[in-house]
């Protein structure tokens, strides 16, 4: 585990829904972090609340510096939100464990909803970088709050899919998989609850080959097992978001 | 020393921590059998602290023995082992089954957890709590250490009944007994409505206890809740305390343990202390609005 004290270089909104923090972060960037891997942030001043760090998957790196996608979802966000170029941020990791990548080339296809969007870049450069095809679908209620095409290095196919139709495919992301499940070898996804359930249900009976998994979200008040706060029960018996996750097999939980 | 429950086992501690800089490592609280805890949600942030309601969960005492005890007899340091049961013979099977271990130094019995069933009633009642102490002291050498709640009505009396009973240490105080409620459920946010209060929000309390039990026991006192400075422990010992633990300041930083152990040097570098036991107690000369703990002996209390 790596502490860090590292400045705000940019903290803008990316689209409706997510803003991306880069942050100036050698030492922790030095240490390297498997994709899905995720960084404890304080989002207060020096001692104040919340107490507690607020868990935050790496979004992007990129030599001495690392991004995070979040959504403002309270006062430890909100706070965040307000931070400019050159406020340090005080952080620890990389934490868990992320996503397995398959050892010889495959077609991966990568599955996102909401913030949920935030580690899927990390994962999709790791994958290219490594010798993989990339598939990456988003979804979204309307064509604001979709993660732009930009963001994504330019050899990912990128499909999305909107509820109201205002933009890629009409309806859910989770019902739009069949011909690109078909095509891929590996599925990753990182979302809200629904859109796993959605997502089993729908790989249920011709998913199973790509053994799909998936990066939980629980209230982490540690981030490193200490507390047994984040339990997610699982097939195995209750297994630490934290520590015995984030990433989780989609069909062990759903 | 690390608060039960806010260190693990010590695994994932000591690959962070040169545990061996801790005085001593208190382990998650471990039972008779595997416990699954409760269910989500299981933490709520609140002013100045945090309410759980974890529910000890844990693989059951033949596991962490197995798994972890030849870990622990590589440490330098002393490893404590919090035990919890949910009657008194379940203390003194857990007792038992920890006897002569190696690797367990002592151990610490939580009759004060507010997260499962009957544990906070044992550490509630006079009786009760000494029927507990005693069955775990009649079935180890090892030192016991009963870890006390501020629920009690007068927790000084249920310290001297665990005295009485064979406790060769107290430590106080485990979690508060609290609530969070949500407005818009219009119900309380834990499933079991009451978790417990951990946190600089209950220092004052722990405090207080620590200052009341010192006057009650002969015995040393660990003095823990709200710790997170090397001025808190001060604080502890001032009131009392022989040592201290540091438990939920663990969760907001990581390196919580080891910055209290400097600053407590530093400070008392600062202050010219060469001694840490010059200011046991310290705290103690000046006449206070405390009652005088010293109420009539267990014994005609458990009789009345």
């Amino acid at each position: 585990m790596i502490r860090e004290r590292a400045a705000v270089l940019s903290n803008e909104p990316s689209h409706e829904g997510g803003i991306a923090l880069w942050l100036d972060a050698p030492a922790l960037a030095a240490a390297g972090h498997e994709p899905g891997q995720f960084v404890m942030v304080h989002c207060a001043p020096e001692g104040g609340e919340p107490m507690f760090a607020r868990a935050f998957s790496i979004h992007r790196r990129d030599e001495g510096r690392i991004a995070l996608l979040y959504a403002v979802t309270g006062h430890g966000t909100g706070w965040l939100a307000e931070r400019r170029r050159g406020d340090v941020l005080s952080l620890y990791g990389p934490l868990g464990k992320g996503f397995r990548l398959p050892d010889g080339a495959g077609n991966l296809l990568l599955v996102a909803g909401g913030v949920g969007v935030a580690p899927m870049v990390d994962l999709a450069e790791t994958a290219l970088a490594r010798g993989h095809q990339v598939t990456a679908m988003m979804g979204a209620r309307t064509a604001s709050q979709l993660l732009p095409a930009d963001a994504w290095p330019s050899a990912v196919e990128y499909v999305v899919a909107t509820e109201d139709g205002t933009r890629g495919l009409h309806g859910r992301v989770t019902e739009h998989l069949d011909e690109y499940v078909a095509w891929s070898s590996r599925l990753y996804a990182c979302g809200p609850t629904p859109m796993f359930a959605a997502l089993a249900d729908a790989l249920r009976d011709n998913g199973r080959r790509q053994r799909p998994e998936i990066l939980m979200e629980e209230t982490m008040p540690c981030g490193w097992g200490l507390c047994y706060g984040c339990a997610i029960e699982t097939r195995h018996g209750v297994r630490l978001c934290c520590k015995d996750g984030p990433r989780f097999n989609l069909f062990d939980v759903f | 020393m690390s608060a039960s429950g806010t260190s693990g086992v010590g695994d994932d501690f000591a690959r962070q921590h040169n545990v061996n800089r801790l005085g001593a490592f208190v382990t998650k609280a471990v039972t008779l059998r595997r416990r699954q805890g409760n269910p989500q949600p299981r933490t709520v942030e609140t002013p100045a602290g945090m309410l759980n309601s974890i529910g000890l969960q844990n693989p059951g005492v033949e596991r962490v023995i197995a798994d972890m005890a030849p870990v622990w007899a590589g440490w330098e340091t002393p490893v404590i082992v919090n035990v919890a049961g949910e009657t008194a013979g379940e203390f003194g099977a857990l007792a038992a089954a920890l006897d002569g271990v190696p690797g367990v130094a002592a151990l610490e019995l939580n009759i004060s957890c507010p997260n499962v069933n009957n544990v906070l009633d044992i550490g509630q009642s006079v009786l009760a709590a000494g029927r507990a102490t005693r069955a775990a002291a009649r079935a180890t050498e090892l030192p016991i250490i009963a870890k006390l709640t501020p629920a009690a009505q007068e927790p000084a009396q249920i310290a001297r009944a665990c005295v009485d009973e064979g406790a060769a240490v107290i430590c106080a105080i485990n979690t508060v007994p609290g609530m969070a409620i949500d407005a818009e459920a219009r119900r309380p946010v834990l499933t079991r409505g009451m978790g417990g209060l951990s946190g600089p929000a209950i220092k004052p309390i722990a405090l207080r206890v620590v200052y009341e039990m010192a006057r009650a026991v002969s015995v040393p006192i660990i003095g823990c809740g709200g710790i997170r400075s090397g001025l808190d422990a001060v604080e502890f010992l001032m009131a009392g305390a022989t040592a201290v633990q540091v438990g939920t300041a663990s969760f907001a930083n990581p390196h919580a343990l080891l910055d209290v152990i400097d600053e407590l040097e530093a400070w008392l570098e600062a202050h010219d202390v060469s001694d840490v036991r010059d200011i046991i107690g310290c705290a103690q000369q000046f006449e206070t609005d405390v009652p005088a703990p010293l109420l009539e002996p267990v014994e005609q209390h458990a009789a009345g």
